[in-house]
């Protein structure tokens, strides 16, 4: 049986393939303006390369922010039953899944069975978020990708007191200003972040193993400040960016609407 | 569809609103009627008022009301402009502006003779109060509560108590007669007369099908809020209740498939709230009761007709916000369990920092007893502008998931 | 200076004093507010420790309260949750604004701490029965500490405690005239930390420190110091560097109605009569709090004094973000002084750190205006 999951991101829009539970094939891109067009565009040319035609595609799910302009799902969950589903599948034992996305960042806590117990997610500002490291990259003239390698090589995380995305440009403008090394400037970002999240954590109780999903947690820089704030270690699966994807379409697997 | 449109559909709104308007009138026209007008906090106590002829008007109400008609953003960046910050009570922001333009959906409340500002509800309303006290130049008397965290001291008591002689000598000089003890009596009766018909009211959305929401409970508390104390209250709510029961028997719920039960606390978005109510219907949620307008029933049984200045004077000591986060637990968990509720809904509410500042803790604790999901909405209660609704649409559909996954659906 | 060092030490490490404090075998009360009964703490062989929002970043308290709530607050309970307060015994939380109400329940239900106290003051301060209602809860607090600390809070004691903490006003306010007429004589970050210090410190070492620092001051050798002066509003104030980017601004601080300033030493208890009687009267009468009531007036009339006597060329209203009751005085303290021609700026700030560039390019342009 074949399901999919699709995940129409704020910035980003993935797509997973199952084939009877197993990942089958995957894609990510832009979400652009036409959170429909990226969907569709993104799932026609994967299921094109994997040489699957529509039709044999048993079940769909859809989620994310744009997860109900996906006209050709059969179904939609919000991400946090998705990121739960996905996170559980690469590892049971998880019982706290932290997912930062472009426009929201979220706690979720699982039980045993790997149902959802509580959620927590950021409030209006985009603080914490992906958006809110890619306004700081933007004012330190870096690539998000060089986030991680560079952070690590501070020798003294520079302190960022606001975690309001439009002061924080501006105080890392000002440290710029005094000479700070963007090292340093960057570190002071992560630390800021990780805090925020971790006190999202404590809102849902701390209750390790922990996994962090999402394209963020592939900036080791931030999984490692947010270790250092929780005292404990962090999980990044290797399917880290699609996780949602994969949870919804594990969720779709459970299904078979088409047949 | 028709059936649908008519289950929402409540008769004695109707009623509600020509009793509202015929009350504004009333208020706007006071002057003419050689009646005085005496602004009043929506937790204040207002029996005295009522046995002294005054017209009580609430600033509060108005400002839901100008929540409701999407007025409060322009009023908001109005007082804004005035120097206020952002980050105060939204009421307050609306209230204040509008007092200068005479703004709003009834241009502006009629101009006060005094101010009557009790703080039980928020320390908020005596900055507010004093506030509009320099701009009417008008004579303040303020109803100090003292905050009970544990305990109300035999100390608090005295102090109340003597407070509430104090202000009968306050409207006695601003009425220029006697206070009538015997009146007073009589409209503290009659008060509590409302209170229980409200708490009545509120009663009828235990059943299945509930017959109407917190979204009308909303509404409809308007009443007790502002005439509270006189017989139309009493007539209208025993008609409200009669409707409620009516709708029980015929097996009429407010919305159409109702499964899932669901509280609120805190205030209304007042500018949302159909929004909200589609959204959870949408979902076959159904909010039955909310910890807002069930505050007007919480202290019924502290009144004593007997002794009815000790008494009223403690009732308004003992209200819902002027208690610790702990002891308004109980109220909630005991509605918990009356309403067997699946779920709880939580508005962060940033313009009302003493009913929002606990709820985290609060949260956890009806989380971790009764296992039922809870959701935090951060919004406020009139300011549009920090509110957003994509995020809103996802974290409802999240509880909701949760809610069906705790019932194994 | 000498004088100084001991303050600012103390100021710089508050908790690492409060450590020393505590292996001495003294209890140690937390406090939040000016309105806290020091006179009845120290009677009863205890140190008021003022707590003050916090030097590390918020991450526990977030978990209890919204961040839409004030950094003294959040602060406060960050180090309380983090256990960088365990060398308190307990807290006293007088009554004041809905944040520290709130804080005080999320405190007692959170916190690991042997005592809680809960002095619930009246609000309105200008009636008869507020006034003998704020005696009985002083009473009232003087009879559960006793309980909770196992000791005798005596009338001599009480008495005692009393002269000594007017002794400390004293000094204090001698401190201010001193800067009022001669500002160039002191920082005002050396101010700062004397204050924050003595609201830490063991209160008769503080009387007896500040004495010495005033004696020494009172033979001024430098000359007058040719700047803007500038008188501080607001509540607690906890950015040092402000006094710095005052002064590098081309102005000084010659006055405050803060509460970390003239709002906690202002006003004598009187030493005739029923000691907590005297004590409740002088919170009664002292520079009011926004978050209490005198009159409708009472504050604007307070700081047009206040930005008299000290010949203050300008205000600046320094509050932190989400302090409600400075936030619905400002417009109208605002218009008293345009009213009065005095310039003035608001200015509001989250922390004690954040955009300092911010900060000092709106103090210079505002002196330079002056």
């Amino acid at each position: 049986m074949i399901s999919a999951g699709i995940d129409i991101g704020s910035i980003t829009s993935k797509v997973v393939i199952l084939d009877d539970g197993r990942i089958y094939g995957s894609k990510i891109g832009f979400t652009g303006y036409n959170a429909e067009r990226a969907g569709s565009s993104i799932y026609n040319s994967l299921i094109e390369e994997l040489g699957i035609k529509h039709e044999n595609v048993n079940s769909i799910v859809a989620t994310g922010y744009g997860r109900n302009s996906v006209q050709f799902a059969d179904k939609t969950y919000t991400e946090i039953l998705c990121h739960a589903a996905g996170a559980f599948y690469n590892n049971s034992d998880i019982r706290t899944i932290i997912d930062i996305g472009g426009q929201d960042s979220k706690v979720i806590s699982l039980s045993a069975d790997g149902n959802v117990k509580d959620f927590c997610m950021n409030d209006k500002c985009a603080a914490g978020t992906g958006r809110f490291l890619e306004v700081i990259a933007r004012a330190l003239e870096i690539d998000l990708e060089n986030f991680a390698r560079l952070s690590l090589q501070s020798g003294k995380p520079a302190s960022i007191s606001t975690t309001c995305t439009v002061f924080a440009e501006s105080e890392v403008i000002s440290l710029i200003a005094k000479g700070e090394s963007r090292e340093n400037i960057i570190a002071g970002i992560h630390d800021s972040v990780a805090s925020r999240l971790s006190s999202m954590v404590y809102r849902v109780g701390l209750n390790p193993p922990v996994m962090m999903t999402g394209g963020v947690a592939k900036n080791s820089g931030l999984v490692k400040a947010i270790e250092n704030r929780l005292g404990t270690g962090v999980l990044v699966p290797e399917s880290a960016q699609i996780n949602g994807a994969l949870g919804a379409a594990l969720l779709a697997a459970k299904q078979n609407y088409r047949q | 569809m028709t059936e649908k449109s008519d289950n929402t559909k409540i008769r004695s709104v109707k009623r509600m609103k020509e009793i509202m308007t015929a009350y504004y009138i009333d208020a706007k026209t006071a002057g003419q009627n050689g009646k005085k007008v005496a602004w009043i906090t929506s937790g204040g106590p207002v029996e005295p008022l009522i046995a002294m002829d005054v017209i009580p008007v609430y600033p509060e109400n108005h400002s839901a009301m100008i929540g409701s008609t999407k007025m409060a953003i322009d009023l908001c960046e109005k007082a804004e402009a005035m120097g206020y910050s952002r980050d105060i009570c939204s009421y307050a922001r609306a209230d204040i502006a509008c007092a200068t333009v005479n703004g709003g959906p009834i241009g502006g409340l009629p101009r006060p003779d005094f101010l009557v500002c009790c703080n039980n509800i928020c320390g908020t309303v005596m900055k507010w109060y004093e506030v509009q006290a320099r701009y009417f130049n008008v004579p303040l008397f303020i109803f100090d509560t003292p905050f009970i965290h544990t305990d109300f001291s035999q100390e608090a008591r005295t102090y109340v108590v003597k407070q509430m002689e104090e202000y009968f000598i306050f409207l006695e000089e601003q009425c220029g007669k006697k206070f009538d003890r015997d009146k007073l009596k009589d409209v503290v009766k009659k008060s509590v007369e409302a209170q229980r018909l409200w708490k009545e009211v509120l009663a009828t959305t235990k059943h299945n099908p509930a017959p109407m929401s917190a979204f009308d409970a909303f509404f409809h508390l308007g009443l007790i809020v502002t005439l509270r104390g006189t017989e139309t209250v009493n007539d209208y709510y025993t008609e409200l209740r009669d409707e409620m029961n009516e709708r029980i028997q015929n097996g009429i719920g407010i919305i159409q498939e109702q499964k899932y039960r669901l509280l609120w606390d805190n205030l209304p978005l007042w500018y949302k709230t159909k929004w909200l109510s589609d959204t959870f219907a949408s979902h076959n949620a159904c909010l039955v009761a909310d910890t807002y307008t069930s505050a007007w029933s919480f202290v019924i049984d502290m009144i004593d007709l007997d002794k009815p200045v000790e008494s009223l004077a403690m009732a308004y000591s003992n209200v819902y916000i002027n208690i610790s986060i702990d002891r308004m637990y109980e109220n909630l968990s005991t509605m918990i369990t009356e309403w067997k509720a699946d779920g709880l809904v939580l508005h962060s509410n940033r313009s009302c920092k003493p009913y929002s500042f606990g709820q985290y803790d609060t949260a956890r604790r009806v989380s971790d007893e009764f296992g039922i999901p809870t959701l935090m909405l951060e919004a406020d209660m009139l300011d549009g502008r920090l509110f957003n609704e994509s995020q809103a649409q996802t974290r409802i559909d999240a509880f909701i998931e949760l809610i069906r996954q705790r019932k194994g659906e | 200076m000498k004088e100084l060092e001991v303050f600012r030490k103390i100021a710089a490490n508050p908790f690492g004093y409060a450590g020393e404090i505590k292996k001495s075998g003294k209890k140690i009360i937390g406090t939040f507010c000016s309105y806290a009964p020091e006179e009845i703490i120290t009677a009863a062989g205890a140190v008021p420790f003022r707590i003050f929002g916090t030097n590390e970043t918020i991450t526990r308290a977030d978990a209890h309260i919204q961040a839409y709530c004030c950094s003294l607050v959040r602060g406060g309970l960050e180090d309380a949750l983090s256990g960088r307060l365990g060398f308190i015994d307990g807290t006293v939380f007088p009554h004041t604004c809905d944040s520290i109400q709130r804080l005080s329940d999320i405190w007692r239900l959170n916190g690991k701490f042997n005592f809680h106290f809960d002095v619930i003051m009246p609000v309105k301060l200008n009636t008869q029965s507020a006034r003998t209602y704020m005696c009985d809860v002083l009473e009232k607090f003087r009879r559960e500490l006793q309980e909770s600390l196992g000791v005798e809070i005596t009338e001599d004691k009480l008495k005692a405690s009393i002269s000594m903490h007017n002794r400390l006003r004293e000094n204090l306010n001698k401190l201010y005239d001193i800067r009022m007429t001669n500002p160039g004589l002191i920082s005002g970050s050396d101010i700062h930390s004397v204050i924050k210090a003595v609201m830490v410190m063991d209160r008769t070492d503080a009387a007896v420190a500040t004495g010495t620092l005033v004696a020494h001051l009172e033979n001024p050798k430098q000359g007058s110091l040719k700047a803007k002066r500038i008188f501080l509003s607001g509540g607690a104030c906890i950015h040092p560097d402000i006094y710095s980017i005052i002064e590098e601004s081309g102005g000084v601080v010659v006055g405050d109605e803060l509460c970390t300033g003239t709002r906690y030493f202002e006003g004598k208890v009187s030493e005739n009569g029923d000691p907590v009687k005297s004590i409740a009267d002088r919170f009664c009468d002292r520079l009011v709090c926004p978050a209490k009531y005198f009159s409708n007036t009472a504050r604007g009339d307070e700081l047009l004094d206040g930005v008299k006597k000290t010949g203050s060329d300008g205000v600046i209203f320094f509050y932190l973000k989400f302090c409600d009751p400075h936030s619905f005085d400002y417009p109208y303290m605002a218009e008293y002084m345009k009213k009065a021609d005095i310039p003035n700026m608001l200015l509001e700030i989250e922390d004690s750190s954040g955009s300092e560039g911010q900060l000092r390019t709106r103090i210079e342009t505002f002196i330079s205006t002056l």
